[in-house]
């Protein structure tokens, strides 16, 4: 119990009342993901042939649970998360051994822990608790540190143990999110760029041994991104069908439900992975163009409130999950306009799935409370004092 | 703020403008990827959408009937029945499948394309069982319904042919496309009509473009899967139109009745229209089995059967017309002026020329003119004159005859003969003509071939007196006025037309067996036998064996030409029989026997017409 009162006594000193958090709540950053979660419910609806089940009502379900878990998120005090980082860490990553150990098997992978009345996927917990513990190891660093070699070995241990996790799933793009996101954090906190360099160059030269890793699909799935008219009636089939669809809507598109790719199958997994086709086929290029800018706007302005939050635990733990949402984003729609092999990255926030919804909302919990508490300063240790 | 504290912030600063600019960067690929695919090429993957969603499945156009001169139904399309099995409405389609044969005997090669067909079609596609169900089946399937859940039975059109024996190589029939006939340029909008049968033989070949009508069309939309969702455009399909043809059923079946024992062909025609009444080919087949699937076992069959029933004899079966040519020498020897009527030759029963000895069939016929060697078919009196006309003057009238080219009647397969000439052989075997040829030429021996038709149409001209005819078989609304040109003079006709009369009426004529009684029925003709072998000077000395005595291959072909009646011909007949023996024995009376049905037939028709006139 002491331990608790303990780190108790630094919180209070900077403890919002709950009025004044509701007031410093970032309702405008809030409601641009509602727009983007309302545009996932239109997508559901015309995906359900103009029904709002079975996709969309579920969908709804689970964005009041994500809603609800990033209030909560929301109102607990940044240094909460911060103290909790690397426990946050450590039991995704018992979640992940946990999966490769007695996971639940579908559609060729190991994914998802079944606990009955829920299935959890850990490797999307990964993705937010990867940002924590990273944000909460560089906090702690001076300039000095984190320019030498030996403290980059702990931020690239804590990326690498999930990723071979998650790779042995296998799960190819939320590992290659994971590399991403680290690479895009240690790039932000200054980590000398000749060392990307030598990480690429290693990279390119362990590329041969990685290829003889990937599974049979992943490799079938890479080839015939390289040459999809080798095999149009096979795995190419996937990447010609939704340009056709992405395409076909032209300027204005085919008008909302009248997608004919989309309603009469051409697309597969239209309502997770390809979602984006849906939408850009019925509202054309205005349609993939507002939806593009929306997302852009929530990355901006993810940018924005990193750079206003004075902790740097508060800044890195923003700009982690801002990257985050920005690669599934982009990665997401380079895939489905065939600029990107696919790889399964949903489109966050529209497509259909419980694990990323949720995983989503956390996140944009998390950047709310570091909005809320964007002038909190924190000590190296999580205290208040500056050492 | 400590230092640290300040320059870390420094550095993230400049760090996060650095990737949001990156991140610019990837907005504007992904966009200007998005204007690409939707604007720059979004019509043309409209396009592809498009051949995405709409397909276009063919309707089967209903085949034009066929029918005989008095519109008896010849070819007709019957509703037939055929039990599907469509996998995905049932259960367990083994199961269903399993009970089905239980109820209905499937054979073990239908049983093999069955399982085939389940396999590789798609769940919603109907997979064909059986066709052509009979009541007592389809009674037997719709009681057990419950036990065959994914069965239904389809209504279809299948080709079916009255009077199958009589009129089936006139008329032909239809099977399914295969491969060969793809190779063969085939019209391939048919292949996408499953269960389409092309016509095969006869007029269902030849006439296929009129009766096979236009498929109709059925746009609609598509998933993914290749099931149809929704109907969005139909054309209906126009059915093939209707033929009528100039053959009298009646007579047709007669005529195959009456020569079911033999090998060969017979055929009548109108000799001033060209109409052709009946055309018979022994031995014959069955259209509607050839209709259906037929195992290479049957097939093999029918195609090796050294009796040929797949020939029609009287257009594609070509031999030596004998003596039926020796009309042709006459007329040629009158027009050319050669012969005079009355020019008599003696015969001893051989001519000398050179070293070599040329028989006539008789010991000796005596003195002959024309109009008795044609009674008599006197072989040493056409040697002899064919001498004096020669082979260029014989060719020509011949060819005016429309020996060595087409007849050029609607079926397929028509052989053309030879017809030979000095020059053609000059040609051909780089060899001199010799008497010897031309003295063979004189009695239709030789290189000389035709086919029946060709000798039958000729027969036409003679009998009609010189008035050009085309054979055909197809009705025609109204029969174009009779021509006036005359292919020869009238009075040489005469003489011949005598000689021929003589045949059969005169006592000791070759046919005189085949005279009929009463005098407006008679008629007139031309014996023929012709040897498939040649004569030993042995076997002459020894005496020749009766025909019955050799075996059916060395036997003689037997042929009767004729026409009727004599004073006012109106038909002309053809009867050429395979190793038959004799023509006056064989073929002689069976022709009798189809002029008095063609001559009773004509009576019966036309009282009947008057009948009906008095009647309105």
């Amino acid at each position: 119990m002491s331990f608790f009162k303990d780190r108790n006594y630094y919180l209070k000193d900077y403890n919002l009342s709950f009025s004044e958090k509701v007031e410093r709540f970032n309702y405008i950053y809030l409601f641009f993901i509602f727009l983007i979660v309302c545009i996932g419910f239109l997508a559901l609806y015309s995906v359900g042939g103009g029904n709002f089940v079975p996709w969309t009502q579920k969908q709804f379900f689970r964005f009041v649970v994500g809603l609800i878990a990033c209030l909560v998120i929301a109102s607990v005090n940044l240094r909460f998360w911060m103290r909790y980082a690397y426990v946050i860490y450590g039991v995704s990553l018992i979640g992940l051994v946990a999966v490769s150990l007695f996971g639940h098997v579908g559609m060729g992978a190991q994914r998802w822990l079944n606990f009955g009345f829920i299935q959890v996927q850990p490797s999307e917990m990964m993705k937010v608790a990867l940002v924590l513990a990273l944000a909460r190891y560089f906090h702690g660093r001076s300039v000095e540190e984190i320019r030498s070699v030996k403290f980059l070995m702990t931020p690239l241990l804590l990326m690498a143990v999930p990723v071979a996790l998650i790779l042995e799933q296998p799960d190819l793009g939320t590992a290659l999110m994971l590399v991403f996101v680290t690479a895009a954090l240690l790039f932000a906190v200054g980590v000398q760029l000749w060392k990307f360099a030598v990480l690429i160059g290693g990279g390119l030269v362990a590329l041969p041994v990685l290829w003889s890793f990937l599974h049979d699909y992943q490799r079938k799935r890479i080839l015939t991104f390289l040459n999809p008219e080798n095999d149009p009636l096979g795995a190419g089939y996937h990447i010609m069908q939704s340009k056709i669809t992405l395409g076909s809507g032209g300027a204005f598109g085919k008008g909302f439900l009248q997608g004919t790719q989309s309603r009469l199958n051409f697309i597969p997994e239209k309502q997770t992975d390809f979602i984006f086709t849906v939408l850009s086929e019925e509202f054309g290029f205005m349609g993939s163009f507002a939806l593009l800018l929306l997302y852009c706007i929530v990355i901006g302005y993810g940018f924005y409130i990193a750079d206003r939050c004075q902790s740097f635990f508060g800044k890195l733990l923003v700009l982690g999950l801002t990257i985050n949402f920005a690669l599934y984003v982009f990665m997401n729609m380079a895939m489905v306009m065939g600029l990107m092999p696919v790889v399964g990255i949903p489109l966050p926030l529209v497509s259909y799935g419980g694990t990323a919804m949720l995983t989503l909302m956390i996140g944009v919990g998390l950047i709310e409370c570091a909005d809320i508490n964007h002038d909190m300063v924190i000590g190296r240790r999580g205290s208040i004092d500056d050492e | 703020m400590s230092v640290w504290k300040q320059e870390k912030n420094k550095t993230i600063s400049g760090r996060m403008t650095l990737l949001a600019g990156a991140f610019v960067v990837i907005f504007i690929v992904l966009l200007t990827r998005a204007f690409y695919l939707q604007i720059i090429q979004g019509e043309r993957y409209f396009l592809l959408a498009e051949r995405n969603r709409i397909s276009t499945r063919l309707t089967m156009p209903a085949r034009g009937y066929i029918y005989d001169r008095n519109s008896v139904v010849l070819a007709q399309n019957n509703k037939t029945f055929q039990a599907v099995l469509i996998k995905e409405q049932s259960p367990d389609f083994k199961k269903t499948l399993e009970n089905f044969m239980r109820l209905i005997s499937v054979t073990d090669e239908e049983h093999q394309r069955i399982l085939d067909d389940l396999s590789r079609k798609r769940a919603f596609m109907p997979v064909r069982l059986k066709d052509n169900l009979s009541f007592r089946e389809i009674a037997l399937i719709q009681l057990n319904m419950p036990d065959l859940l994914g069965v239904e039975i389809e209504e279809g059109l299948m080709r079916s042919y009255r009077h199958e024996l009589s009129a089936s190589h006139v008329v032909g029939y239809v099977s399914l496309l295969n491969e060969r006939d793809i190779k063969d340029g085939a019209d391939t909008s048919l292949l996408d009509l499953p269960g389409y049968r092309i016509g095969r033989f006869g007029i269902e070949s030849a006439l296929e473009g009129d009766l096979k009508g236009v498929p109709g069309r059925r746009k609609v939309e598509i998933n993914a899967l290749g099931r149809s969702v929704r109907v969005l455009e139909e054309t209906p399909p126009a059915a093939g139109k209707d033929i009528r043809l100039t053959i009298d059923i009646r007579l047709q079946s007669f005529i195959t009745r009456l020569l079911e024992k033999f090998v060969g062909s017979a055929a009548v025609v109108n000799v001033h229209t060209g109409e052709v009444l009946a055309m018979v080919s022994m031995p014959s087949f069955d259209p509607n089995l050839l209709t259906m699937p037929i195992s290479v076992a049957d097939w093999n069959k029918i195609a090796q059967n050294p009796d040929r029933p797949l020939q029609n004899k009287a257009i594609s079966g070509t031999y030596s017309p004998g003596s039926t040519f020796k009309i042709v020498v006459g007329l040629a020897g009158l027009e050319s002026g050669a012969i005079n009527p009355s020019d008599r030759v003696y015969c001893d029963g051989k001519i000398k020329l050179g070293n070599q000895i040329f028989h006539c069939w008789h010991d000796g016929h005596g003195s002959m003119n024309l109009q008795s060697a044609l009674m008599h078919s006197c072989d040493v009196y056409f040697y002899e004159m064919s001498r004096r006309v020669g082979p260029e003057k014989i060719v020509e009238i011949a060819d005016r005859l429309g020996f060595g080219k087409k007849v050029g009647i609607e079926l397929e397969g028509e052989k053309t003969g030879l017809l030979p000439s000095p020059g053609w052989k000059k040609q051909r075997y780089n060899d001199g003509w010799r008497t010897g040829d031309t003295l063979n030429f004189g009695i239709g021996q030789g290189f000389l071939n035709a086919t029946p038709l060709q000798i039958l149409n000729a027969m036409a001209q003679v009998a009609n007196g010189g008035k050009p005819v085309s054979l055909h078989f197809l009705m025609r609304p109204e029969e174009p006025a009779a021509s006036e040109t005359r292919l020869f003079n009238p009075d040489h006709l005469k003489i011949i037309q005598a000689g021929l009369s003589d045949v059969v009426n005169k006592e000791g004529g070759t046919a005189y067996w085949s005279r009929m009684v009463y005098k407006s029925k008679r008629m007139a003709g031309k014996t023929a036998t012709t040897q498939v072998r040649r004569i030993t000077l042995k076997e002459r000395e020894e005496g020749l064996k009766p025909q019955e005595e050799l075996p059916r291959e060395m036997r003689d072909h037997a042929i009767f030409a004729a026409y009727a009646p004599v004073d006012a011909p109106k038909y002309a007949v053809i009867v050429f029989l395979e190793h038959a023996g004799s023509g006056s024995r064989y073929a002689g009376p069976a022709a009798a026997q189809i002029v008095k049905e063609v001559l009773r037939l004509d009576d019966m028709d036309a009282q009947a017409q008057e009948a009906g006139e008095g009647g309105r």
